[in-house]
């Protein structure tokens, strides 16, 4: 059973991934983003190599975006998300799916993703283990944009 | 050198604990296989044919007398006694335990030390000049913007799953000895009219299979900007990098489908939106880096000029060695010392734990314990008063560390090749040693001048072959161990892939065909002309007719395609 973990919590999860359309579209749905302009929904999901320029500014203005991570190691789905928030101002749930394993959370949390969905209970305790396993970075981030020179050298 | 602070080693600490606890949890079964791959990877662990392989960071090359004695302790407790120099300026360890590894890296820790990233698609070593900050043709010292970028890509979290590994080199010096041609970017630094320091920007280079020169794309880039950059070039990499082959994978295939115009003008459109970020770097934490770097204060030293002449007489081997190891020094009276791995016997790069508590302890009388690893595999020491070259000499000759051959055709970059990596189409370090075991007689060696010849195993490249003025490369013909050989690579200013010459060799003619080439060579050179120039004007004919020519024609069958 997946397991959903928001802000370092396991947590039910309200919302319903829809993999196409049906007649009737619940208000908690989170549709195909190519079908948003169909329907009222407030969540779309995405795959991580989305052309972020075209559609950046309609997504900002949901509540949920989920990204679609196809296989472990694949970046983009990070690069992704730092977009959307960064660049356009995305405020709402950044969710991460697909084949999101624990020790990639951390590197997702950084680049903006406050809920995971995890392949059952324990991978999500995991998951809450390995966000908390490093205390600062070198660099800045999406949650931390400071790079930790200027947070400890500056005055 | 870089001095850690808390922060430093906090963070190191907590990356240990990390891989640690991913290693449980892989032994308890809760990791698949192919998942822990990619963690083990990216804190430099390998399995290879016959082993695990640690890959430890030896960032840009520099590190202490304490970090190189735990080197050699870690390889004595944990190895067979020795490790290897590879071609990025790290040390390898061929023989660990992977459940001792945590062990292993807690201890370097223990001294400010690592494999994070050493390998996996990430940002990998920064790597620059192994003379840099005591070269005499250096215009500015590249390591404290190597330190820069080192921290900065340091567990990145949006470029730590690139599409592929991702390396980057600097050069200060007039004279290009970090081969920054051949890198995903290759920084080349400089001090503009105003006393700034700038930057070349240059992308797509490269060697493995699809080799390529980079492409410059930026030129005088301010210093303060240098992360946002190579920040923005990261970003359209792992956005646009191709994922679904492997091969394919590297940034200069994207440069080159996109043409290196384009791809400049893209990064130049995200530079654009990010560069006020606050990763633009502060003029007080660039001082802060550089101050790291400060040269020591040199106490004055005797001039040792007559001294060292008429030594030199009396000791034509120490002459040799004092022409070809020694290199010219910032400093008056010091002198940059190159202390070679390449002796017969011995594959290229490895050094015993011995070696590495000799070369500890000579860093510290004839220096001030700092230690360089070069990329032709090389060991240096940076700081000798020329005064005391002489009984250095005699120490390292006595350790097997004074081969006189900084350079020359036997100083030879060789990959583990077919006795120890599982890619192999055939064996390298036999090469190598037949190499140097043919060529021996210094006289001629240095007859014959400065001469890259690199050997690679496979298509990979590991050896560097494309860019040596004479490149070996295994090849596999029908089950056999075949060579294939190139001509005019060059990996330092003005760089170039090396042509092949033809169909390829069997092992026991790869020697022969060495000899022949040095003879035309020979032959046709102009007064005061290297291998490179001279191959360059007369091309590859002259070579090639003398190499094919003489064969018996009984053999050819053998050397079809
Ligand atoms: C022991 C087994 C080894 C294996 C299986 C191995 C494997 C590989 C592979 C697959 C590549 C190609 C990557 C690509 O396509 O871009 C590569 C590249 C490379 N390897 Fe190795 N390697 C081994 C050992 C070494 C060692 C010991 C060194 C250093 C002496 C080394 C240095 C390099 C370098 C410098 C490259 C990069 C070439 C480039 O710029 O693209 N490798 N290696
Ligand atoms: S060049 Fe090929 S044979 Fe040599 S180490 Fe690299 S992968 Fe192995």
């Amino acid at each position: 059973m997946p397991v959903l973990v928001k802000d370092q919590q396991i947590v039910a999860d309200p919302w319903q991934l829809l993999e196409s359309i049906p007649d009737y579209v619940p208000d908690n749905a989170i549709v195909p983003i190519n079908q948003l302009s169909n329907t009222n929904a407030n969540g779309a999901w995405v795959e991580g190599d989305l052309e972020v320029d075209d559609f950046g500014e309609e997504l900002a203005k949901l509540d949920l975006v989920a990204v679609h991570f196809p296989m472990f190691a694949d970046g983009r789905g990070l690069s992704l998300g730092s977009l959307l928030r960064s660049r356009y101002g995305f405020e709402g749930e950044l969710r991460a799916i697909g084949e999101v394993q624990p020790d990639l959370t951390p590197f997702m949390h950084r680049c903006g993703f406050d809920a995971f969905v995890l392949e059952n209970e324990l991978a999500a305790k995991t998951a809450i283990q390995c966000m908390a396993s490093m205390s600062d970075f070198y660099q800045g981030s999406v949650i931390q944009p400071e790079p930790a020179y200027r947070r400890k050298h500056s005055h | 050198m870089y001095q850690y602070d808390d922060f430093d080693r906090n963070f190191l600490k907590e990356r240990v604990a990390q891989f640690r606890d991913q290693t449980d949890r892989f032994l308890a079964g809760e990791i698949p296989d192919d998942v822990f791959q990619q963690l083990r990877l990216r804190n430099g662990l390998y399995i290879q044919r016959l082993a695990p392989m640690l890959r430890i960071a030896v960032p840009y090359g520099t590190l202490n007398a304490e970090q190189l004695r735990k080197l050699a302790s870690i390889s004595r407790d944990y190895d067979k006694g020795y490790g290897h120099l590879s071609t990025r300026q790290n040390m390898q360890l061929n023989w660990p335990e992977l459940a001792e590894v945590p062990d292993i890296l807690a201890e370097l820790a223990d001294v400010n030390m690592h494999a994070i990233q050493t390998s996996g698609s990430c940002v990998r070593n920064v790597t620059t000049d192994q003379f840099a900050g005591v070269a005499a043709d250096e215009q500015i010292d590249a390591r404290p913007y190597a330190e820069m970028l080192r921290q900065w890509s340091t567990y990145h979290p949006e470029f730590e799953w690139l599409p592929r590994k991702f390396k980057i080199a600097l050069n200060g010096a007039a004279s290009d000895r970090a081969a920054i041609a051949v890198h995903d970017i290759g920084i080349q630094l400089q001090v503009d009219e105003n006393g700034r320091t700038t930057f070349d920007v240059y992308v797509g280079g490269g060697l493995g299979r699809t080799p390529a020169i980079g492409a410059l794309i930026r030129e005088n880039l301010p210093e303060k900007h240098l992360l946002t950059y190579v920040e923005a070039i990261l970003r359209v990499y792992n956005r646009y990098g191709r994922r679904d082959n492997k091969y394919k994978a590297r940034i200069k295939i994207l440069v080159k489908a996109m043409t290196p115009e384009v791809f400049g003008e893209k990064v130049d459109a995200e530079w654009d939106l990010i560069k006020d970020n606050p990763q633009e770097l502060t003029r007080d934490e660039i001082d802060r880096i550089v101050a790291c770097f400060e040269p020591p204060d040199y106490p004055a030293v005797a001039d040792a000029t007559s001294a060292l002449a008429s030594k030199r007489l009396e000791d034509p081997a120490f002459s040799r060695w004092v022409q070809q190891n020694v290199a010219e020094h910032k400093q008056p009276n010091y002198a940059i010392v190159t202390l070679s791995t390449k002796a017969t016997g011995i594959p290229p790069g490895d050094v015993t734990d011995v070696q590495m508590d000799a070369v500890a302890d000579w860093s510290e009388t004839f220096g001030f314990g700092e230690i360089r690893i070069s990329h032709e595999q090389n060991f240096v020491l940076p700081d000798v008063p020329q005064h005391q070259l002489f009984e250095l000499f005699e120490l390292a000759r006595a350790e097997g560390l004074a081969s006189a051959n900084q350079g020359l055709l036997t100083d030879v970059i060789c990959c583990p090749g077919g006795d120890y990596c599982s890619l192999a189409n055939a064996k390298s370090i036999p090469v190598a040693e037949e190499i140097l075991q043919r060529f021996d007689d210094y006289d001629y060696l240095h007859d014959l001048g400065p001469l890259d010849l690199n050997i690679s195993g496979c298509m990979n490249a590991c050896g560097h072959h494309h860019v040596g003025h004479i490149g070996i490369l295994g090849v596999d013909k029908r089950g056999d161990e075949f060579y294939q050989i190139s001509l005019g690579g060059n990996a330092t200013n003005d760089a170039s892939l090396g042509k092949i010459i033809g169909p390829s060799f069997s092992r026991n003619e790869v020697v022969g065909v060495i000899e022949r080439l040095l003879d035309v060579y020979v032959d046709y050179r102009a007064e005061g002309e290297t291998f490179l120039s001279c191959y360059r004007r007369v091309g590859m004919d002259p070579f090639k007719e003398r190499v094919y020519l003489e064969q018996p024609e009984s053999q050819s069958y053998a050397r079809a395609g």
